[in-house]
């Protein structure tokens, strides 16, 4: 098991990962914060997470209401 | 020019309280890292998914820096334009129709400062866009495939800027002149559609991009390099006009 983590790249990997997740934490964050979104918030919590790079960015285009 | 500074203020608020300034950017960072990840690991990607059948052989074509350049900036020009235009488009019209511009229009703004401040802000959210998107793509280009020279490599970068200069002041101008859906269209007609012209004349704006990468490859035709800046520039310069005016003639359409 550590043999086959330690042979991936992770000089090549990592900066992915850590955009993606800075990208899904910030979606979490602002959505805790706002007041109303379009459609349910459970709904939204579920894309951020699981469609994981489309996600946050759809949060952030469709899901936020300016009020 | 009056309340240019408190408007800028304001609008740099507004674009910082709305996460603007990160993901927006982290976005031109993904769209940056795929190409030149997704290149690099073809083979593999094949090999996993593509159902190949036993002993079969492809020659994937040798690539220079310079092509996965290209193919960073084809990314942005579809994906990255896109989330320009969905989250910028209603920046004028969406304040008319849900009344928070009747509070700033009694007021004696003056409608170039409000429009510039607007400018300036989104440009500067392009601006980091723009740096972390090539920032992305030129590390794994680095890493996987070798160097650029860096005097060519920044004249891409501005001349790319610049053009994106033009597509916020495409999309600012509509936003001025139109309600939002109509305004998305007619945006989105001037961007995208406009890019096929540049199949017939290389000293469009629309070609800018492109002739960005020609300066790293060192093939690019000069004159027809500075025609296409200078004709950005006065588009950028004259959107920014019409769109001043505009924003000055539809005072009407405010709710109240």
């Amino acid at each position: 098991m550590m043999e086959e983590l330690a042979k991936i790249p992770w000089a090549v990997i990592a900066p992915l990962i850590v955009v993606q997740l800075v990208l899904m934490i910030v979606a979490l964050i602002d959505l805790r914060r706002i007041h109303t979104t379009n459609g349910p918030k459970i709904l939204w919590v579920l894309i951020i997470l699981f469609a994981n790079l489309l996600g946050p960015i759809l949060y952030f285009i469709i899901g936020r209401k300016q009020s | 020019m009056r309340g240019l500074p408190i408007l800028l203020q304001k609008e740099f608020r507004e674009a910082w309280r709305s996460w603007k300034f990160l993901w927006i950017p982290l976005v031109f960072a993904i769209l940056g890292m795929s190409d030149p990840l997704t290149n690099y690991y073809m083979m593999d990607i094949l090999h996993a998914v593509g159902n190949l059948p036993e002993g079969f052989d492809i020659q994937l074509p040798e690539f220079v820096p310079a092509d996965l350049l290209q193919a960073s900036i084809g990314q942005f020009q579809m994906i990255g334009l896109l989330v320009l235009l969905a989250s910028f488009i209603g920046s004028i019209s969406k304040e008319r129709a849900n009344g928070t511009a009747t509070l700033l229009y009694v007021r004696s703004i003056s409608f170039s400062a409000y429009f510039i401040s607007k400018f300036l802000v989104i440009s500067a959210i392009g601006f980091v866009s723009a740096v972390a998107g090539f920032a992305a793509s030129v590390y794994y280009t680095t890493v996987l495939y070798g160097n650029f020279e860096i005097g060519t490599l920044l004249a891409c970068f501005v001349t790319y800027f610049i053009w994106l200069l033009l597509v916020i002041a495409v999309i600012l101008m509509m936003s001025a002149t139109f309600n939002t859906m109509i305004a998305a269209t007619g945006a989105f007609i001037v961007i995208f559609i406009g890019q096929f012209l540049t199949i017939l004349w290389d000293f469009l704006p629309w070609s800018l991009p492109s002739n960005g990468v020609l300066l790293i490859r060192d093939m690019m035709y000069m004159q027809d390099y500075w025609w296409s800046m200078f004709m950005t520039v006065m588009f950028t310069i004259i959107s920014i006009a019409i769109g001043i005016v505009m924003m000055k003639k539809n005072t009407s359409m405010v709710k109240i």
